[in-house]
């Protein structure tokens, strides 16, 4: 009778795993997609704690070729001026593989400088990974795109 | 074959501890050892091997922001010609089953008929299932681009 017990008991804990991980994974993709957009809408109004509560404290982000932590990333954009303009995302596809998700997708980034507005594509990949309940960005990283 | 064993090793590796080392610790030396079986895969042209080591989700941003799946990355790797790569200051960031590795590599080779050297970042993203590491996403950019 205990062996039954154990055996019944395993299987429902199987079974609300599988649960859990589906739903999980069922709802990591809107999520995550509302997420990268706070991260832009963070970014272009200076909101540090925004982006302090999305980024993961061992955030490793690759820009123009640099790698850069969380501090120097929040210490650049609290420096620099609010642009709402500046980000704009394009299409994204996200990946699930458990508690790991891979964003990939492009945007334009708009440079003001000295009077001339200039656009560049960059193709990027973000890692977020589901940690505390909650989705972390843990890295990111673009490189530029011709198309 | 050889790189092809070196990936069977470095994958599944061993948990049995030495003194002080940590599971942190024994991840990270099993994943660096993975990115340098990567880098023998492709200059040995091994496509069983480096096809072992990325998941079948695999995606790769390369330097000019182009989107590759896996098989296209193995096409690519096979029509390079004399190809070298050198990584440097990889460091392994862990995050439970997820690790991300940055770095730097220096690359050459004849791609179509034309020589090139770069010298590229990377990020490189790992994810363990079932006890084995597999790479699920990479992005390479020109350093200072």
């Amino acid at each position: 009778m205990r062996a039954v017990i154990g055996l019944w008991l395993v299987l429902v804990c199987a079974i609300s795993l599988s649960l859990a991980q589906e739903a999980l994974e069922g709802s990591a993709a809107p999520a995550i997609r509302a997420l990268e957009h706070e991260w832009v809408e963070g970014q272009s109004s200076n909101n540090n704690r925004a982006l302090d509560l999305i980024f993961d404290n061992g955030l490793v982000y690759v820009e123009y070729g640099r790698l850069i932590t969380k501090g120097e990333y929040l210490s650049r954009v609290k420096a620099a001026e609010p642009n709402p303009s500046q980000i704009v995302m394009e299409a994204m596809t996200v990946r699930t593989f458990g508690g790991t998700a891979i964003v990939v997708g492009t945007y334009h980034e708009k440079n003001i400088s000295t009077g001339t507005t200039r656009l560049k594509r960059w193709r990027f990949v973000d890692t977020w990974v589901y940690k505390k309940q909650r989705w972390m960005l843990v890295a990111a990283a673009a490189a530029p795109s011709s198309k | 074959m050889r790189v092809l064993w070196a990936v069977l090793l470095a994958c599944v590796g061993t948990s049995g501890g030495y003194g002080q080392r940590t599971p942190e610790s024994d991840a990270g030396s099993k994943i660096i050892a993975l990115e340098n079986v990567w880098n023998q895969a492709a200059q040995a042209r091994d496509m069983k091997a480096l096809g072992a080591l990325l998941d079948e989700a695999f995606v790769y941003v390369d330097r000019d922001g182009k989107l590759l799946t896996k098989a296209e990355v193995l096409a690519g790797v096979e029509a390079i010609r004399g190809f070298q790569v050198l990584s440097q200051s990889m460091v392994v960031h862990l995050h439970g089953d997820t690790a991300v590795v940055t770095g730097i590599y220096k690359t050459k080779g004849v791609d179509r008929g034309k020589p090139f050297v770069r010298r590229d970042r990377f990020v490189d993203t790992w994810r363990n299932k079932n006890g084995v590491w597999m790479s699920i996403a990479s992005l390479a950019t020109p350093v200072g681009s």
